[in-house]
């Protein structure tokens, strides 16, 4: 080591420490075992309780009733069929309004890309409960404002009970973070701007070329955007609750004094229905993945 | 989608030198949707916070840091704060209990489940429990914990519930972070003499803060935000300012003094956009480092 | 002076059902510069990872100046290592990185910095210190994990394939001043490579495994000139197959007579190895040989000659011949009079053309 100076920094001891195998001691899994423990009981109790709860009947100690009461409930039909629709309609709009969006800002105006990015994002800085107190101040103020104006027509239209555009316009909004995000990372993976020139390269038309080239490549982004869409929908409660809806969420609620152990039941089927359409969204993922 | 096609095409002719490109017009309806669906209401709540009676006034934004507003304000932010800090703890140490473990099947197990209960929250999340843990719950009266002065519907009963989605949400941020901790990076610290202890130290722990901080923040802006969950446990009887904004939507104040909804909201959001603010630069940062 | 004498002795570990190390004995002269070479999974990384204390043989020791070190956790022994790529700790910057290691045994941070600044002098970025790895190209980053490695100076130099993930030309340059390093140093130094012309043009000697057993150690000259094994022959640089007849201690091939070096395998149909540059072609009109291919590499050019019974054979020779010898040339074959490995000959199907020499495909062919 004649380029270096000398040192006197304390030698490593290579005297072997008796029985001091290296490795992963044994202390590590235990303490990894009582986690795993922990947290399964914390995790699976409310889940068993829950079950248990509607399940329990006081005379003859077990009944699925409850269950059965979900399909027979006043409301439960038309809530959920609004849910649904809400969300159909959610995830068209959220679709056809980001994906032509971010083809055309990849394709032609790159620069454009991080405000897009930025103004789908916000959203998420706004909790739902604050933007509702402003829709519901814009549509109390709205008609008196545009009383004379043929706008009156449409603020009172959007508002029909049986279908709340409002809602939908509203979902679009909160979605609007998750739908670009899947969609981002869809058209990140796929590199548009080659496909593009290669498709038009080999003489496929616009139309052509979006729905048999970008569609089919996109996928697995496009149902990853509508799953969360759709979960995000069946879910919500403030929004629809604090403009009067009775959407899905809001029934669970308003059943819940009357009928305790139907709320809790429906509680329950609704969080398998989250889990089956997430299984279906990872699995997609998957297979995005699988085919990349 | 016609309004893709038509630009698209454009976008074509001037790549072949014809026109001009007018591709951004497919941008147009988004952020016109933006503007007037997400954008309107925004200025209303800002137009209305400083409006009382029909004038220019800061009297609403004084009275939202003031008196029973003040305190669900603090009552918010200590509740998320107590959320944030335990679910990101629970949560790491779960995510890493999971990530060492040998069974392939737990990890992918615990992962899925993460993802769904992550999202688990609103009303179905308090009745679960409520039937559980609330004054007829099954474990109550198994336990008798009723007789002994339990009450699920307070502060901490809250706490206890915020975490059910806190920690899988945690989980589901941190593992990535997680099996980002390159071995090689254990390997050179124990080559450099370092024991498991120091290595968490000086390199670990450095490497996972950025994630470890913006989990915090995210669970923070969960718990911050949430009301399903709080209005079917607890109705108003904990102050959260999600539940003042409900009650002052719903009318429940003083003729004249409406605005201070929208008061509360505009702090909210400060609230929320600080957290924002502080969350993206630190997941660029531990982006750039675990990539 | 400063190196350590590694024995590996007896060592064995198994993964499953896979055998890493199948009794590897193996002894590292100080201050010598050994490369470990061998197809993947042939148990050299695992090996390296042993000395380092991240794996544990299942059997067997491993001597370090004539001390067991096995008992050792990874974090004691004496040993710097450098790994395959990206093993800077991404949050400290490259001067940190570097006085890692003294960090951790509590120098002094006046030392520490002088010490690192000593350190990435030597490695040639005297000024990078204040940088973070990711600001850094691949090349760059493998110094200074070289200069992490050296700095508590330890007694062995551990190199796992530093060089695979960089481009072909920083590689060339890396590998001269890592040896002229370790020249300097004189660090016992043990370099672990899929790659034989890097192993080649580093190593004091290059030990050859082959499914977790030591083929051959030798120097560069004797490995590729002597190869003790075919396999040795076939993997370390190029190899011809041409079928001939042993007799006795001679083999007769393409009608020479040529002396047979090593064994002699039981039947007498055997393939004889040749390597490339010792396969001579010469332009003739009415020659069975036919130059097939030319593939011109600057110094030299590569020819595939196919011969009358279908055999092709690959021969280089001096790239200004390459003109003379373009591909439906008509050339006469024959090899350097030398002694030659011969080995069993192998299957051929009938009509098939018989598999000429196409051995392990050549890294940086620059």
């Amino acid at each position: 080591m004649a380029a270096l100076t000398p040192e006197t920094l304390p030698a490593p001891a290579t005297v072997p420490e008796p029985g001091a195998r290296p490795g992963r001691p044994r202390r590590f899994r235990a303490w990894r075992g009582v986690i795993l423990f922990f947290a399964a009981v914390y995790f699976l109790v409310p889940l068993i309780a829950s079950f248990a709860f509607t399940v329990k009947e006081p005379d003859q100690g077990f009944s699925l009733d409850a269950y059965g009461q979900i399909f027979s409930a006043e409301g439960f039909g038309r809530s959920i069929l609004l849910s649904l629709g809400l969300g159909v309609a959610t995830i068209a709009l959220v679709l056809l309004l980001t994906l032509p969006a971010m083809l055309a800002v990849r394709l032609s105006v790159p620069k454009l890309r991080p405000v897009l990015e930025i103004v789908c994002t916000l959203p998420l800085v706004v909790p739902p409960i604050t933007f509702v107190a402003g829709i519901s101040r814009v549509l109390q103020w709205g008609p008196d404002y545009l009383a004379t104006t043929p706008l009156y027509q449409t603020i009172i239209s959007v508002q029909n009970p049986d279908f709340p555009i409002v809602l939908v316009l509203a979902y679009v909004v909160l979605a609007l973070p998750f739908a670009y995000r899947a969609l981002d990372a869809g058209l990140g993976a796929m590199d548009v701007r080659t496909l593009v020139e290669a498709a038009r390269n080999l003489g496929a038309s616009w139309p052509h070329l979006l729905f048999r080239v970008i569609v089919p490549n996109l996928r697995a982004a496009l149902a990853s955007a509508a799953f969360l869409t759709l979960a995000l929908v069946l879910g919500e409660f403030t929004i629809a609750q604090l403009l009067s809806y009775q959407t899905f969420p809001v029934w669970i609620y308003t059943i819940s004094d009357s009928q305790a152990q139907v709320s809790v039941a429906v509680s329950v089927f609704s969080l398998l229905i989250t889990w089956l359409l997430l299984l279906g969204l990872s699995s997609a993922g998957a297979r995005q993945r699988s085919g990349s | 989608m016609s309004a893709a096609d038509t630009p698209l095409r454009t976008a074509a002719a001037s790549r072949r030198g014809r026109t001009r490109s007018r591709t951004w017009l497919a941008a147009v309806p988004l952020l016109a949707f933006i503007a007037l669906i997400f954008g309107v209401p925004l200025l209303v709540i800002l137009g209305g916070t400083f409006s009382r009676g029909g004038t220019f006034s800061t009297a609403n934004l004084t009275d939202s840091v003031h008196g029973a507003y003040l305190t669900a304000l603090t009552g918010s932010v200590k509740l998320s704060a107590l959320v944030a800090v335990l679910g990101a703890v629970l949560g790491t140490f779960l995510a890493q209990a999971v990530v060492t473990s040998r069974f392939r099947a737990l990890r992918e197990a615990i992962l899925t489940a993460s993802g769904v209960l992550s999202n688990f929250g609103g009303v179905p999340l308090a009745f679960a429990w409520i039937a559980t843990l609330g004054n007829s719950g099954v474990i109550t009266s198994a336990l008798g914990l009723g007789d002994r002065g339990w009450s699920l519907y307070n502060f901490w009963g809250l706490a206890l519930v915020y975490l059910y989605f806190s920690i899988p949400l945690m989980v589901v941020v941190v593992v990535p972070a997680l099996d980002g901790l390159r071995p090689q990076w254990r390997e050179a610290a124990q080559n450099n003499g370092a024991g498991a202890w120091q290595f968490w130290r000086y390199v670990g722990i450095p490497v996972l803060a950025p994630t470890l901080l913006g989990g915090v923040v995210l669970l923070f802006g969960g718990a911050f935000a949430a009301y399903a969950t709080a209005k079917a446990m607890v109705g108003a009887s904990v102050p959260l300012v999600t539940l003042q904004i409900d009650a002052a939507l719903s009318g429940n104040v003083l003729i004249g003094h409406e605005n201070v909804a929208l008061a509360l909201s505009l702090d909210m959001i400060v609230v929320a956009g600080l957290v924002m603010a502080v969350y993206l630069p630190l997941q660029r940062r531990s982006a750039r480092w675990l990539r | 002076m400063n190196g350590a004498r590694v024995e590996f002795r007896g060592l064995r570990r198994t993964f499953g059902s896979t055998t890493a190390l199948d009794g590897l004995d193996l002894t590292v002269e100080p201050g010598e510069l050994v490369a470990l070479l061998g197809p993947s999974g042939c148990g050299k990384t695992t090996a390296l990872r042993c000395l380092a204390g991240f794996e544990h043989p299942d059997e067997g020791e491993i001597l370090v100046d004539g001390s067991d070190i096995t008992p050792v956790p990874a974090n004691r022994r004496d040993a710097g290592m450098v790994f395959q790529s990206y093993s800077l700790f991404p949050n400290m910057s490259v001067k940190e990185n570097v006085a890692f290691g003294m960090r951790v045994r509590k120098a002094p941070a006046a030392k520490r910095h002088a010490r690192a600044q000593e350190l990435l002098d030597l490695i040639g970025l005297p000024s990078i210190g204040d940088r973070y790895p990711h600001q850094l190209s691949g090349g760059q980053q493998q110094r200074v994990a070289l200069a992490r490695a050296l700095a508590l100076e330890p007694r062995v130099l551990l190199l796992d394939e530093p060089l695979s993930a960089l481009d072909a030309k920083v590689r060339v340059t890396l590998r001269e001043e890592i040896r002229r390093l370790q020249l300097s140093l004189g660090i016992t130094t043990i370099f672990v490579t899929h790659d034989q012309e890097e192993a080649l043009s580093m190593a004091d000697r290059v030990a050859v495994l082959r499914a977790g057993r030591l083929e051959q150690v030798a120097d560069p000259a004797t490995l590729y000139d002597r190869p003790a094994t075919p396999f040795v022959a076939e993997f370390v640089g190029t190899m011809n197959h041409i079928p001939g007849r042993v007799s006795g201690d001679r083999v007769t091939v393409l009608g020479q007579m040529l002396p047979v070096d090593g064994e002699v395998p039981g039947s007498t149909d055997v393939d004889v190895l040749v390597r490339p540059e010792a396969v001579l072609v010469t332009p003739e009109e009415d020659a069975g040989g036919l130059v097939m291919v030319s593939s011109f590499r600057g110094s030299i050019a590569r020819l595939t000659v196919v011969l009358p019974d279908g055999t092709e054979v690959l021969s280089d020779v001096p790239g200004h011949d390459a003109v003379r010898l373009a591909p439906g040339t008509r050339v006469r074959v024959a090899l350097v009079e030398r002694p030659v490995l011969v080995s069993a000959a192998t299957e051929r199907a009938a009509g098939a053309t018989p598999r000429a020499a196409v051995a392990v495909p050549e890294h940086n062919a620059v």
